[in-house]
């Protein structure tokens, strides 16, 4: 692996030094002119697509990669979303693909010496009716016996943890329990791409923005490279990591997806002085909340109802964000609401991802990530690169594959979310 | 809040509607090969441009009204002449606005 | 004057030191002084005032300390941008202070300060300041990550903005739907003539201002803007089509002009979000003042030209005794003017037009001195800059429309690309006299009520753009996002490691994330961000603005909670009876009267009633509903006689059990079908979905009656016997009124009321529909008449315990999201001999496959355990199944279960391991039925 020159390293020391040399640090990822031909092109400069090209020039010492984006780096979902990291899933394969990412970004920021901030707080997911206690119940089971901490706490407990909660058995949706998952927590999305994308250049992968693949060349069912605005790109290997726009970017191979391409909204107040330590999620009432080391409150709530690529967000978003977070929090009523914005998600059927091989060789996919996959950006990196570099198919996402629609195995997640109304 | 036109009660705030999907053909259930139903129950063309749709009337006529929607700007503008959408029954259960109630939540 | 308790009685207010005499435009009423506290100590201002002009008005000057380095702040803009001016007020954090009209017994904070405005221990952070560049914390802290928690709170511990109470009196908000013509947004001379000229035109508009007075710029203009100013508010009063909204603010646009506006200075309502569908929005905000980057722009001292305008011209207050003033425009000039007038000596103008310069402003807790380009040193306490302008284009960006660069005037402009029924006026648009910008705001709003259907406005006239000298930063650095502390040092930094483009910039230094939203800060971290990538401003564009335009309360959004909830006729009945709430989904239902087990017992003993009205009812009439019927579940249909009932299980097309029910024949071409409480909704659109679209040639109308009838179980042993006695025209003998049959008659004097022979509960049992008006009154004949069988209410989780030693199963509960009929064990029910049945290929092909797992009966060894429901059923630690539901049974004295089991498991007999939640391990058998109790059904035919 080719050593990062001593002086690049960030430290304490380091800001100390060129604080006092007033001396610039490196670029974090250099700028290329695009070559002819690569060993492998990844579409999509996102968690998903850095994290592949990390590993596989990390790991398996394959370096010939470009990652294409058409914006710039982390500025699809990866940008956008709420940065909730946990593996407390429903299915064991979940759990484990899951908790396999969680161990991963624990040690992310030594791994690639940037700071992610990950911050595990605890996590809890709410439950108002006693379905949705049955099904975090089932979740802590599966999770127990995976070996992922979890565990349904009651509203004494909950109170306890969030001092603000109206746990009282008054609510119009009284809180009964909670699936509490102490590993669980936040991270610093943008940290985490950027450090991606830092690590892999200095291992020499190419990252490319403003590059925008706008056709893909298949011949003889196996793909031999991608058009797009800077020119031609030949590869063996073309992986499609570019989420909402998985769909597009697909049918240029002519493969086409179970996908549909929702918004997601989200929004931040204002900061205001810590309150809120652990991350709250309220399935029933559709919102989730956590408390920034800013002091803002970042909230997320569910896809908007119908599938749409606009980015430009709701006013009724923010309406019945704010009336269930207040359900919550009632006395939160004066802290304002400051920004909102919406990425896309690429919706599966099953709520879970479609990774691997497709009917065009050497085309893969990495997509499928709903609401869910920034969480998963590590493990599905280490995974994807495994397959580029052995060609073959990890167990850990053997379950995700895209013949399991065709052939009706889909993956038991969605029991968990047509379960819990 | 966009609008949408409908034919029966004129140009109503979307929230009036439940989106009940792309409008597809259903494969004759005596003879369709699993690929064909499966494609047929889960694969959208989730094109980024002008869509033919059908959305329900929930809370105004009930009636199921074809569309066509251009999904990057959301505007709307009535399904041009021809027949009642074909088919306008995915499967129950995909409900894509509600992933977090269980597993699947942020 | 209410005078606060807080306040320290010791030390007196200070005088109002830096009032001036009567000013023409002043918002003040020098009679109505109010007093408040600030830092905890007392002070007085006026009515009219605003936080900050009280306290300008008495001498302060340090307002807050910033947010990294905790360097004192003061007044820059004197508007609700001012980034200086964030403030506690009692239990409300971040009030903007130089926007919030004063009130009578105000306790004010600063925030961010520890322990005191006037010495701040973080403000150490400044010595260190060169270490803390931004994004320091993205290069340290990594080693050992066991440290990263403690860290993480020290970072946390520095985040900035007030105090929120953890319990607070609850406030009054509401909303209100508009269906105005024209919006218009911004009242400065352009709003104005726009209202003005669409009301005239015959529309209906909705005139929204941000402050608390219309006018904008005209306040605190010359003795003519005055006058124009005061014609054009009565000509507004005097039109009966101009709803004015002052301390209110259009908040956003989203699509097709839905357009939220948020109203303040309601009397007992605090805030108020307007919702407005209108046919046009004129976007008229007028332009903000832009502040220049060097070094020393954050201390104390420097300040906008508008921001002594206002404070001068508006609220009386002298900005300070000696001044510096950097000129590059009219407005400018016009603040030394008022400065002149106002008796503050003029140090030195500078004028940017003629290339004169500041290098930085000098002072610590506030300006000494400004060093002058040209090398000269000039004591002051005030530097007032005017340079430039940022266009509020953010409306216009919520409609699709890109703002562009345009050197010439140094400033972003609103594109062309507006959609029908967005347009813009007056300044944002171009430069002019205030008559022009009048003009301009006239033939805007003509224009706009032409949209809208009224009169025939033409395009409008476009407004001239001057040319203005592009100035961002001088030659030092200095502060380019005042309340993040992110200065054009940073910036520079960051783009030469690559944080290159608008959208990195801001996401690497966070710069524009703030209150402000980039209003005062976005120029510049572009325009310095070009400087240091070589590239063009209008290369790198702006990031995107995104809504609300100005933030909002989660109050105001939320409104008033219209949380709908579900009550049967009898709900009454049952709170009197102590019944127990039970929430299920928008349906409030007695769970219990106190022992569910009893009450259980006692329906398996003598005879109980429940309520079952949420049950989903609908009613289908024509000739083709066996069709339908044939078509949506299971099972068959067509040989239904009048009279009988079926259980049939709904599918959706992935052969998933989407619901169950019972559907009766009640006539020829009449059926009454039910449906699970939470899957009503779903089963009528389901249903009409087929009939409309695949199916419309089929005769079949389908209506709901959920609500229509209050549903009564009557079950237990003696409920043939307490019918007996309030039924006429049904005999209900075994033999007339066999199990799964139907009949119509009349209840405790009631006619048309439904019976049907059928139970959940595996009793003796008759469903009773009665129309709903009347359920009070059949629940109580019931109840009376029955009194010496012993009848007795009963509640869901008494059913739910009777339904699972029964074994029926719960949809969603007993089956998941996966789940097919087989799985079920409702398998026998599906027949595939059927032309068409919805999931009808997934069902054929899982029959040929067969299931993995099945839903079984379960007992554990040790009958005094209940399994929790969820609890894993394993072999080792491999998961092979799952308790779906769990009770304990009084009629059996033991525990009973139902869960899903691999199929291997599934023989009758096999013992299986139950891993409890609490970690520990039972046995537990499969039984043979799923029925633990009277598996052959005796009880029920009866
Ligand atoms: C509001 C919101 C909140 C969320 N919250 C969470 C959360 O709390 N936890 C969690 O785990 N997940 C969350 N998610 C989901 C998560 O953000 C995504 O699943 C994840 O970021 C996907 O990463 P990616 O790398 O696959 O795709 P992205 O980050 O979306 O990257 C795709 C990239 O592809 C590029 N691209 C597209 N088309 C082309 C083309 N033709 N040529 C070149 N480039 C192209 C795009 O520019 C983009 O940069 C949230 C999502 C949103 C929108
Ligand atoms: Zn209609």
């Amino acid at each position: 692996m080719p050593s990062r020159q001593a002086s690049a390293r960030y430290s304490a020391f380091g800001l100390l030094r060129r604080g006092l040399t007033h001396r610039d640090w490196p670029r974090v990822w250099r700028e290329h002119d695009l070559a002819p031909a690569y060993d492998a092109v990844i579409i999509g400069a996102g968690v998903h697509g850095l994290a592949t090209a990390y590993y596989l020039a990390a790991k398996h010492g394959f370096t010939n990669v470009a990652v294409l984006d058409k914006a710039y780096v982390g500025g699809g979902g990866s940008g956008r979303n709420t940065a909730i990291i946990r593996s407390n899933y429903l299915t064991p394969d979940g759990v484990r693909f899951y908790d396999r990412s969680v161990k991963l970004y624990e040690s992310l920021a030594a791994e690639l010496n940037f700071n992610v901030m990950f911050s595990q707080r605890g996590h809890l997911t709410l439950a108002h009716n006693d379905g949705s206690l049955r099904t975090m119940r089932w979740r802590a089971e599966v999770n127990k016996l995976e070996g992922v901490d979890s565990e349904v706490i009651g509203p004494k407990e909950i109170k306890r943890l969030v001092p603000f909660m109206d746990v009282s058995p008054e609510a119009r949706y009284p809180i009964m329990g909670a699936l509490y998952h102490p590993p669980g927590g936040t991270i610093r999305h943008d940290a985490v791409n950027w450090g991606y994308a830092r690590a892999a250049d200095a291992l020499g992968v190419q990252i490319h923005q403003n590059t925008e693949v706008i056709g893909i060349d298949v011949r003889a069912g196996q793909v031999r490279g991608v058009q797009t605005n800077r020119g031609p790109v030949s590869a063996p290997v073309v992986l499609n990591c570019t989420a909402g726009w998985a769909s597009l970017v697909s049918a240029m191979a002519g493969v086409a997806l179970p996908i549909s391409t929702h918004p997601l909204q989200a929004a931040v107040t204002e900061p205001v002085k810590m309150f809120l330590r652990t991350v709250v999620v309220s399935g029933s009432l559709h919102v989730y909340v956590s408390q920034t080391d800013r002091g803002e409150l970042v909230f997320g709530a569910s896809t908007d109802a119908y599938p749409s690529y606009s980015m430009r967000g709701s006013l009724e978003f923010t309406e019945e964000l704010a009336g269930h977070v207040l359900a919550l929090m009632p006395s939160i009523a004066k802290l304002r609401l400051l920004r909102q914005w919406a990425g896309l998600c690429d919706m599966t059927p099953d709520f879970s991802p479609i990774m691997g091989i497709t009917p065009v060789e050497g085309f893969l996919l990495d997509v499928g990530w709903g609401t869910y996959g920034f969480k998963a950006g590590p493990v599905a990196g280490e995974t994807m690169a495994e397959l580029i570099a052995t060609g073959k198919t990890p167990q850990l996402i053997a379950a995700f594959d895209l013949a399991r629609f065709a052939e009706g195995r889909l993956v038991g997640e969605k029991g968990a979310a047509a379960v819990g109304h | 809040m966009f609008q949408i036109p409908c034919p029966h009660c004129g140009l109503r705030n979307v929230a009036e509607f439940r989106h009940a999907g792309e409008q597809r053909r259903r494969p004759d259930p005596q003879t369709a090969t699993p690929e064909e139903w499966r494609t047929y129950l889960y694969t959208q063309a989730n094109d980024a441009g002008w869509t033919r749709e059908t959305w329900y009337h929930r809370f105004g006529c009930r009636r199921f009204v074809g569309v066509q929607r251009h999904t990057v700007t959301n505007e709307v503008r009535p399904a041009d002449t021809g027949p009642a959408p074909s088919v306008a029954s995915p499967p129950a259960g995909i409900d894509a606005g509600a992933p977090d109630a269980g597993g699947g939540a942020m | 004057m209410k005078v606060p308790t807080s306040a320290r009685r010791s030390a007196p207010p200070p005088e109002q030191i830096c009032r001036l005499p009567v000013q023409p435009g002043e918002l003040i009423e020098r009679g109505q002084p109010l007093s408040f506290t600030w830092n905890g100590r007392a002070h007085t201002g006026y009515e009219g005032d605003t936080i900050a002009s009280a306290l300008a008005g008495s001498g302060v000057r340090i307002f807050s300390r910033s947010f990294k380095y905790h360097r004192p702040r003061g007044i820059l803009t004197a508007s609700g941008l001012d980034p200086g001016c964030t403030m506690q007020v009692g239990d409300e954090p971040n009030v903007r202070a130089a926007a919030r009209r004063l009130a009578d017994g105000m306790d004010v904070r600063p925030q961010n300060v520890w322990p005191s405005l006037r010495y701040d221990v973080g403000s150490a952070n400044q010595l260190v300041g060169r270490f803390l560049t931004a994004g320091f914390y993205y290069k340290t802290f990594m080693k050992p990550q066991r440290l990263w928690p403690a860290y993480e709170r020290i970072l946390g511990g520095f985040a900035p903005g007030g105090r929120i109470p953890r319990t607070a009196e609850a406030d009054y908000y509401d909303q209100r739907y508009a269906h105005p013509d024209v919006v218009v947004a911004g009242a400065g001379p352009a709003g104005l003539g726009a209202a003005l000229a669409a009301a005239q035109a015959g529309a209906r508009v909705i005139l929204v201002e941000e402050e608390y007075e219309l006018g904008g710029c005209l306040r605190w203009g010359d003795a003519a803007e005055l006058a124009l100013l005061d014609e054009l508010r009565a000509a507004v009063d005097a039109s009966p089509d101009i709803e004015v909204l002052v301390d209110s603010v259009v908040a956003g646009r989203y699509d097709d002009n839905w357009i939220s506006i948020l109203q303040r200075g309601l009397a007992r309502v605090a805030e108020r979000l307007i919702k407005a569908r209108a046919k046009a929005l004129v976007v008229a905000p007028g332009l903000i003042e832009r502040p220049y980057v060097f070094a020393g722009n954050d201390l104390p001292g420097v300040m906008l030209g508008t921001a002594v305008r206002r404070l001068i011209n508006l609220y009386a207050v002298r900005p300070g005794a000696r001044a510096v003033v950097l000129s590059a425009n009219p407005e400018g000039d016009a603040a030394v003017a008022d400065l002149r007038r106002a008796g503050v000596e003029i140090a030195a103008v500078l004028d940017a037009r003629r290339g004169e310069d500041v290098r930085r402003a000098v002072g610590g807790s506030g300006v000494k001195a400004v060093e002058v380009a040209d090398g000269r040193r000039i004591e002051c306490d005030l530097l007032v800059t005017s340079i430039g302008w940022t266009a509020p284009t953010s409306l216009l960006n919520m409609a699709g429309a890109r703002p562009w660069y345009d050197p010439a005037a140094a400033r972003f402009r609103p594109g062309d690309d507006l959609p029908e029924g967005v347009l813009a006026a007056g300044g944002l648009v171009g430069d002019g006299t205030v008559e022009e910008l009048v003009a301009h705001g006239r033939a805007v709003g003509a224009a706009a009520a032409a949209t809208a259907g009224f009169g025939a406005g033409r395009p409008p006239p476009a407004l001239d753009v001057r040319t203005h000298p592009a100035l961002f930063r001088a030659s030092t650095h200095g502060m380019v996002d005042f309340t993040e502390d992110v200065s054009s040092q940073d910036i520079l930094a960051a783009a030469a490691e690559g944080y290159d483009s608008s959208e990195l910039v801001k996401r690497y230094t966070t710069a524009t994330m703030g209150p402000t939203q980039g209003k005062l800060e976005t120029v510049n971290t572009v325009a310095v961000l070009a400087e240091a990538t070589g590239r063009r401003i209008d290369e790198l564009g702006t990031t995107v603005w995104r809504p609300p335009y100005a933030p909002i309360s989660l109050g105001a959004l939320a409104g008033r909670t219209h949380e709908p909830v579900r009550h049967s006729p009898m709900q009454s009945w049952h709170e009197a009876h102590g019944a127990a709430p039970l929430i299920a989904g928008a349906w409030i239902r007695p769970d219990h009267y106190g022992d569910a087990q009893a009450e259980a017992r006692h329906v398996r003993e003598q005879v109980g009633i429940i309520d079952v009205t949420p049950l989903g009812k609908l009613d289908l009439r024509g000739p083709d509903v066996p069709k339908l019927l044939n078509l949506v579940y299971v099972n068959k249909w067509s040989k239904l006689e009048i009279g009988s009932v079926r259980y049939g299980v709904m599918c959706a097309e992935d052969g998933v059990v989407m619901d169950d029910g019972v559907t009766g024949r009640l006539g020829p071409e009449r059926y009454l079908m039910s449906t699970t409480s939470s899957g009503a909704a779903a089963v009528w659109e389901h249903l009409e979905g087929w009939l409309q679209t695949e199916h419309p040639d089929w005769a079949v109308h389908i209506a709901p009656l959920t609500t229509y009838y209050a549903s009564i179980n009557v079950a237990g042993p003696h409920s043939r016997e307490l019918l007996a006695r309030i039924t006429e025209g049904v005999d209900l003998s075994p033999d007339a009124f066999p199990y799964m049959r139907v009949r119509t008659g009349r209840i405790a004097g009631v006619d048309e009321c439904l019976m049907w022979r059928i139970g959940f509960t595996g009793e003796l049992s008759y469903e009773l529909h009665v129309p709903a008006s009347y359920g009070v009154h059949v629940w109580q004949a019931l109840l009376e008449r029955g009194a010496d069988l012993g009848t007795a209410a009963f509640g869901v989780e008494a059913q739910r315990i009777l339904r699972l030693e029964k074994g029926h199963l719960i949809v969603a509960q007993d089956t998941d999201g996966l789940t097919k009929p087989y799985e079920a064990g409702l398998g026998t029910l599906v027949k595939l001999d059927k032309d068409d049945l919805v999931g009808r290929p997934e069902l054929v092909w899982q029959q040929q496959l067969g299931e993995q797992q099945r839903l079984v009966a379960l007992q554990p060894e040790d009958g005094s355990i209940v399994p929790a429901e969820a609890s894993q059923i394993v072999r080792g630690t491999a998961i092979v199944g799952r308790i779906t539901s769990s009770r304990f049974s009084p009629t059996l004295d033991r525990s009973v279960c139902l869960g899903t089991v691999e199929v291997a498991l599934a023989e009758p007999g096999s013992v299986v391991t139950v891993l409890l939640p609490d970690a520990r391990r039972i046995r537990a058998t499969v039984m043979p039925e799923l029925a633990h109790v009277d598996p052959e059904g005796r009880r029920l035919r009866v």
